[in-house]
């Protein structure tokens, strides 16, 4: 029995060191994110915080693949450039109307695993939706998709600098 | 003290009077050559050193390949952030350790002569029914460490992350059903170990291990962040597990069947040796090739209507012969009491020899310490191993006490000692075996070598009194047939 407790112990206590050593570890992506998180107030469109006042978006709904064939009158699509991550590369497209933000269409997502993708289906509709509240790149991570989050907005970034 | 008979060689024929209540052994089988004593016995080979390992040999690479497998994880893993990112990468080095625990579990049990002369296969055993209980526990941990990591990150509840994962993710639902036979499993073996199953249900139910190995496969290379995106870890992974597979299929089937071919195995004949204890001879050709060493056992399985299926490890009782072996049974069970029925010519399929518990050849004297039906392998050793010789056999009732004659023409012929220590604790007046009365029945035994066969209970208390004789825990050897 006494057995039995040491090895559950040692067990978790092992656990607990590697993953705090991880988490610990000084990486980039989500650090460059947060800079923005002061800001969700600069937009012109509206006064509350991009990520509490999100529409009710569906999980896994969200434009997938080039809208550069679907645009109506008036409309300009620009496609921004690929971000790496450790997950995998994203890459994003805007359709424009009269400089403004109407659409976002996500042209890579990292899927290598099933968990990738469904990070993705929670992480991008939140995305889009805070791109179309706030206008510009400044938005906030989606806690739990730091790294797709960080993706996305270097790749929005790309795709805003591009426009003109 | 009365009832601890000593017999200093030369001793003849002491064994009917001193133990009144003991049946006069049966008429050997028709077969006289197979009679015990006349089972020639061969000199002892020295113990060949090459083809062992020593299990701190092998518990340092089990080691070394669990930082590997963590170092995999390292790898794989950006970083750790928030609730969710530590619950699945816990759940993701967990889930790495189970896939790579299996396989370790796996390979203690592949009757791989090297572990089974060099660790024994009681201690094998030993480490994989607590490595098992250990590997079940990670499995489970890793599942529900997976789902509530995810629903963290997912931000959902954990049923309906729970839904996600058996129906969306590739292969999660095959390997959950390969966790519940894991730990249906487990749970036999709890049982079993309290006695409360048949020893042939554990077994075969055991079988279903391989096939929750072969379910919970697919789904670390689907979705393990650890091998997507690396071809070189599914390679190796995949070796792994091949390595072993075959490993199995050569030492458990192959090996055997070609040695059921080869030495054809037969029962020769069955002897009553006392009340509920039987011994059984078995022929074949080219024993010798097998290398059997006393003190080690064979997996048998006799092929009878009723006995075919199950397969039991029973030790040799005398030193193996050119064209014959022989074991000793007690009645325990349904399948040891059917022995007594066994039929001259029935062939018998024959799994070994296992077992590290053979002579080393340290040149100093030996004691022999048997309890109860444990004198068996200790009976091999007795005609065999060479130099200064003690056996000290404790019974608990005269009637218990089998190969008296055997024993007693033995020491008489090597000019070696006997010891008989037989009743009850209270008949006794005080414990048998404490470190006063073994020092006293063996002198000089803190410098010789001691092998232990018997009940467990028994085989560890004596241990611990021969370690209060100041026996170092290197002299001390030790057989459990409790497996």
């Amino acid at each position: 029995m006494r057995r039995v407790v040491l090895t559950i112990v040692v067990t978790i206590a092992g656990l607990v060191a590697l993953l705090s050593f991880k988490s610990h570890l000084p990486t980039a992506p989500s650090a460059a994110v947060s800079t923005t998180g002061g800001t969700s107030g600069t937009s012109g469109t509206g006064g509350t915080p991009a990520s509490s006042s999100s529409p009710a978006t569906v999980p896994g709904e969200f434009p997938m693949g080039s809208l550069a064939g679907k645009l109506t009158a008036g409309e300009t699509a620009v496609t921004g450039h690929v971000a790496t991550t450790v997950y995998g590369p994203v890459q994003i497209q805007l359709v424009m109307r009269n400089s403004k933000i109407v659409k976002v269409a996500v042209l890579q997502q990292p899927m290598n695993t099933a968990n990738d993708i469904q990070i993705g289906d929670f992480a991008f509709p939140k995305l889009i939706s805070e791109t179309l509240t706030a206008q510009t790149a400044k938005i906030d991570a989606v806690s739990g998709a730091s790294y797709t989050s960080a993706g996305y907005i270097k790749s929005l970034q790309s795709a805003l600098d591009n426009r003109a | 003290m009365t009832s601890v008979a000593r017999r200093p060689a030369p001793a003849r024929h002491a064994g009917a009077e001193a133990y009144p209540g003991q049946r006069p052994p049966a008429a050997p089988p028709r077969s006289g050559a197979a009679h015990g004593p006349r089972v020639r016995p061969r000199a002892v080979r020295p113990q060949k050193e090459s083809g062992r390992v020593s299990a701190r040999v092998v518990l340092a690479v089990i080691a070394v390949g669990a930082i590997v497998v963590i170092a995999l994880w390292w790898r794989s893993t950006p970083d750790v952030s928030g609730l969710g990112g530590w619950l699945t990468g816990a759940g993701e080095a967990l889930g790495l350790l189970a896939g790579y625990g299996v396989v370790v579990l796996v390979a203690l049990m592949a009757r791989l002569p090297p572990l089974e002369r060099g660790i024994g296969t009681d201690q094998l055993t030993r480490w994989h029914a607590m490595g098992g209980r250990y590997v079940v526990s990670v499995v489970w941990a890793h599942a529900l460490l997976i789902v509530w990591g995810y629903a963290v990150q997912a931000h959902t509840s954990v049923t309906s992350e729970t839904a996600t994962l058996l129906t969306q993710y590739p292969d999660v639902l095959m390997a959950t059903v390969g966790g519940f036979l894991l730990l249906g499993v487990g749970l036999i073996s709890m049982r079993a170990a309290r006695r409360r199953v048949r020893y042939e249900t554990w077994y075969y139910l055991h079988l279903y291990t391989y096939l929750a190995i072969a379910l919970a496969f697919s789904h670390q290379f689907a979705d393990g962040a650890a091998f997507v995106s690396n071809l070189a870890a599914r390679f190796w992974w995949s070796a792994m597990y091949l390595t072993v597979a075959v490993l199995i299929g050569w030492y458990r089937f192959v090996v055997p069947l070609r040695a059921f071919a080869r030495h054809r195995f037969h029962v020769i004949g069955v002897r009553q040796e006392g009340p509920g204890v039987v011994s059984v001879y078995i022929g074949g050709s080219r024993l010798d090739e097998l290398d059997a060493e006393p003190g080690q056992f064979f997996r048998w399985r006799f092929l009878t209507r009723s006995m075919w299926w199950s397969s039991h490890p029973y030790s040799l009782s005398a030193a193996p012969g050119k064209d014959v072996l022989r074991i000793t049974v007690k009645d325990l069970g349904d399948h040891s009491r059917a022995l007594a029925r066994l039929r001259p010519g029935t062939r018998v399929f024959a799994e070994g020899p296992y077992g590290a518990f053979t002579a080393t050849s340290s040149g100093r004297g030996v004691v022999l310490l048997a309890g109860g039906v444990g004198i068996t392998p200790l009976r091999a050793m007795f005609a065999t191993l060479p130099g200064r010789l003690t056996l000290i056999y404790r019974a608990s009732t005269p009637q218990d006490v089998v190969f008296a004659d055997e024993l007693d023409a033995i020491a008489a012929a090597r000019g070696a000692t006997v010891h008989y220590v037989i009743g009850s604790r209270a008949e006794l007046g005080g414990d048998p075996l404490s470190p006063r009365v073994l020092r006293s029945l063996a002198p000089g035994l803190d410098e010789q070598d001691v092998y232990v066969c018997g009940p467990d209970g028994m085989a560890s208390a004596a241990i611990t009194a021969l370690r209060a004789a100041g026996v170092p825990k290197r002299s001390i050897h030790r057989e459990s047939f409790e497996f």
